[in-house]
């Protein structure tokens, strides 16, 4: 079976779901040197028996070979881990079950737990929580060391209880915040005509994003009395979610043709996603909004407008989430799973997204610069991340022309969201064709 | 599941099956209680290892896997267990074997050039000619200005015997080349003066195999400038520890036998004893011990073993708290070592150090008031650290500290002003009557 994992733990209800396509691979695979492994097996072996005997105290086998496995798993990647019997059913109940969170998209930094964004509406957006926040202590007790899943276990739980968390932010005092769990639902689409601009935003890639999109398209054009001037598709903080999902997103832009395509280790290990024929929304001036917190689905979705000119892509890098996680229930699940990385993401023009992110056709900052060359926070930045292969592309992009980014006035209000009013000027100035014809050169 | 999974779980079964018959640590797992459970966990371990290798987006390392997984494996166990692998070991034992020289100098970085801030005396520097205050510019004819510090030092040190040219510049002088042989130098690891008519020794590290000969001759020293050597102050603050034979034998000039501390493994067999010898130097001196969060290891058996014993006041702050042993095991020319915490220590009395430390018969800071308890860092303060099963209450309360009061000079040192008048006074006694009472 295999999933498309959204970029980052999340303390919301981003779950996982399944991807009915499963591809077989009946070519004899090559097996790595028996031997070696034989004798590395053997060493894990030895050094677990003398565990056993020796330790000062007993130990316990299961969790011991957890742990094995976790800091086996986890120096491959940041996305890469076991998932433990216990945690496996969790997972799966997930998909549909209630649980409260608190409300944010959380990664792990520096060992510590860094909040990637807070959800609208959340109890963690109400309590204040902001985008960069480190959360170091959970009811008073240390993260540092935890990973990512161990924090965000403990984040959830039962819906109106509290819980304390201590939020550490650059050059303040640590804040200690009583935060109430909530059932975290997310509209997944929502929609509305901004200054006459049709505007959807998908909030992450559930079974309901294309469905969603399709329905808010078609009121849209239908309020505005059948056709649109334009569209904004507002992908910024959607972590990712659904592979078929990003492919019928797409599909509503574009008619057939390539969205995405994967590929493993091995040189026939290549899956090929294309777009449905039909496109919903011909010739409707697209502008995709996009920042350095839109990851994976989103990022297929922006690399194969950009790559096929069906839109132009506004904002800031996006996060470079380009890999694909397989998960493997071991022994039907009895024994957990294991999620490892099996492959990358590829644009039409067979760009990796891994790493690099999509780049935007046009840079617009939400925040107004402050001289400094800000750092990014992205795949790239996380811990063993797995580099994008392509080296010539990544250094070709460090050598690049300065881009130029267009930051707000510095009074700007950030509530007042200038990438997205930038958007609509840019869709009501009529230079929208110029632009895209530009990008496309 | 896809089809290549199942081949490969095939596979490892059957690797397994002849693991199991060829391999002695597997047997040996096999042997035990519940031989099946075991087995299915290395299954399941080798299961998950096979759809890696077969899997995973790019090649992987199997020996790095393996690393990795043993070091996940045994940090989880406590923060001093962990896996050496096959090059750090080698690098380690050969640290151990060839012996290592350097010049014999402290030396500190001042705007990009190396000053020379101490010669040793007796060192292959001092010898040389070479001062504190000097300036180092050249190493071997290389310039060293504007380097790191680390590239400074590591110019310098080499093997016992080689000779290296450095290029000093004293001051008031023109730079000269001065040819130095590097000798095998040893860190002062005590010191020792006459503090307010009390004797004091400062023992910073227990790294020091000279360190109870030295310690013998500072006291000797202390006795004989005294007059009588009647009050002495050990300073352990800071100390993190070091040759366990060490603390034995330093404890050992103290006491007249008996134990210092025992460890002790899983198995009774485990237990071993370490007594000092018979006779004591100065059995009339009053002792007081001065600790810090920071005393650790080798230097809380040294206190726990005094206190315990009644030979001495401790006083300061509660000690950090590792009381446990590490053994290094070897696991195979190609496979590097195992270092695992394999026993705890404990006091005479049989109180275990680890994750606790040593209380003070007497708790004074060396820091202001705040109102409140500062957290330090300690043993308990890491994460996964290995629990003392005794649950009796060890912390610190702030109402049994004693501070220095707003007048006192922030560039004195109030618990060694505290551990004067405890010896000059009746307060000793009194202390030591609260021990007995403990125990």
């Amino acid at each position: 079976m295999k999933f498309v994992l959204p970029a980052l733990g999340s303390v919301a209800a981003v779950a996982l779901f399944a991807f009915s396509t499963t591809h077989q691979s009946a070519v004899a695979v090559e097996r790595p040197a028996y031997d070696e492994t034989f004798e590395q097996l053997e060493l894990f072996a030895d050094v677990l028996a003398r565990v056993r005997s020796q330790y000062v105290v007993e130990v316990d086998d299961s969790a011991l070979i957890e742990d094995a496995m976790n800091g086996m798993l986890q120096s491959l990647d940041p996305h890469s881990s076991y998932i433990s019997p216990e945690a496996f059913r969790e997972m799966r109940m997930d998909t549909k079950g209630e649980y409260g969170g608190l409300g944010m998209e959380v990664t792990m930094e520096d060992g510590f737990v860094k909040v990637i964004s807070p959800i609208d509406d959340t109890p963690a957006k109400r309590a204040g929580v902001k985008a960069g926040d480190f959360i170091t202590e959970i009811e008073g007790k240390s993260l540092l060391g935890a990973t990512l899943n161990e924090a965000v276990t403990q984040m959830r739980g039962k819906p109106g209880e509290a819980i304390n968390i201590t939020i550490v932010r650059e050059g303040e005092d640590p804040l200690y915040l009583d935060i109430t769990r909530e059932v975290i639902k997310r509209q997944t689409v929502k929609s509305e005509i901004k200054d006459g601009i049709g505007y959807v935003r998908i909030a992450q890639f559930n079974e309901k994003a294309a469905n969603g999109l399709k329905d808010a398209v078609a009121k849209l054009q239908k309020e505005n009395g059948g056709r649109l001037p334009g569209l904004i598709l507002d992908l910024r903080g959607n972590p990712g979610g659904l592979l078929t999902q990003s492919i019928e997103v797409s599909s509503v832009f574009l008619n057939g043709g390539e969205v995405v395509s994967t590929r493993g280790r091995r040189a026939d290990d290549v899956n090929v996603y294309n777009a449905e024929k039909g496109q919903m929304a011909k010739n409707v001036p697209l502008v995709v909004l996009v920042d350095g917190a839109s990851a994976s689905a989103s990022e297929i979705v922006a690399g194969a407008l950009q790559d096929k000119g069906r839109g132009l892509v506004v904002g800031m890098t996006t996060f470079g989430k380009g890999s694909v996680q397989d998960v493997i229930p071991l022994r039907g699940g009895r024994d957990g799973a294991l999620k490892i990385t099996t492959q990358r993401y590829y644009t039409p023009n067979g760009r990796s997204i891994q790493a690099s992110g999509i780049n935007p056709d046009i840079s617009i900052s939400a925040i107004p610069d402050d001289g400094k060359d800000r750092k990014r926070f992205s795949e790239a930045s996380l811990p063993n991340s797995i580099a994008n292969e392509d080296e010539t592309e990544v250094s070709k992009d460090e050598t690049k022309v300065e881009v130029k980014i267009d930051y707000p006035p510095e009074e700007y209000e950030i509530s007042d969201d200038y990438q997205l009013q930038q958007a609509i000027a840019l869709l009501k100035s009529g230079t929208y064709a110029e632009k895209l014809a530009e990008v496309q050169e | 599941m896809r089809a290549d999974v199942l081949t490969g779980l095939k596979w490892t079964s059957v690797a397994l099956a002849a693991a199991l018959s060829l391999s002695a640590p597997l047997a040996a797992i096999a042997d035990e209680k519940n031989p099946k459970a075991v087995y299915e966990q290395m299954e399941l371990f080798a299961d998950v290892l096979s759809i890696v290798q077969d899997q995973y987006v790019e090649e992987v390392d199997t020996p790095s896997l393996i690393e990795n997984a043993l070091n996940g494996a045994l940090h989880s166990l406590d923060p001093h267990s962990s896996y050496v692998a096959p090059v750090k070991f080698t690098e380690q034992r050969e640290a151990v074997r060839r012996e290592y020289g350097g010049l014999g100098i402290e030396i500190q970085s001042v705007g990009g050039l190396v000053r020379v801030n101490h010669a040793i005396e007796d060192g292959p520097a001092y010898e040389a000619g070479i001062r504190g205050g000097d300036m180092i510019t050249a190493v071997d004819g290389t310039d060293i200005r504007g380097k790191t510090l680390d590239d400074a030092v590591s110019g310098m040190r080499g093997l016992k015997g080689e000779a290296v040219t450095v290029t000093v510049l004293s001051p008031g002088e023109t730079s000269r080349d001065v040819v130095v042989v590097r000798d095998t130098v040893r860190g002062r690891a005590i010191r020792h003066r006459v503090e307010q008519g009390v004797g004091y020794i400062q023992i910073e590290t227990f790294n020091n195999d000279k360190l109870t000969d030295d310690t013998t001759r500072a006291l000797a020293d202390l006795n004989t400038r005294m007059g009588k050597l009647d009050k002495l102050i050990i300073d352990l603050r800071g100390n993190r520890g070091g040759l366990l034979t060490e603390s034995v034998n330093i404890s050992g000039l103290f006491l007249d036998g008996g134990e210092v501390l025992s460890a002790r493994g899983r198995d009774a067999s485990d237990n071993e004893r370490y007594n000092a010898p018979a006779g004591e130097l100065y059995p009339d001196t009053k002792i007081v011990v001065l600790m810090s969060p920071g005393s650790a290891s080798a230097a809380e058996i040294v206190a726990g073993a005094l206190q315990d014993r009644g030979r001495g006041v401790v006083l300061g702050r509660r000690s950090f708290g590792k009381g446990s042993v590490q053994s290094v095991i070897p696991l195979g020319p190609e496979d590097g070592a195992l270092r695992l915490t394999t026993q705890r220590y404990y006091t005479p009395s049989g109180q275990s150090i680890q994750g606790r430390g040593i209380m003070p018969d007497l708790l004074v800071s060396s820091l202001k008031d705040t109102g409140e308890i500062r957290k330090r860092f300690r043993e308990d303060s890491l994460r996964n650290f290995l629990i003392n099963p005794d649950e009796t209450n060890y912390e610190e309360q702030y109402e049994d500290i004693v501070y220095p009061d707003e007048t006192f000079p922030d560039d004195e040192d109030f618990q060694l002003r505290k551990a004067v008048e405890v010896l000059k006074t009746s307060q000793y006694e009194r202390l030591l009557d609260a021990q007995d009472a403990r125990f």
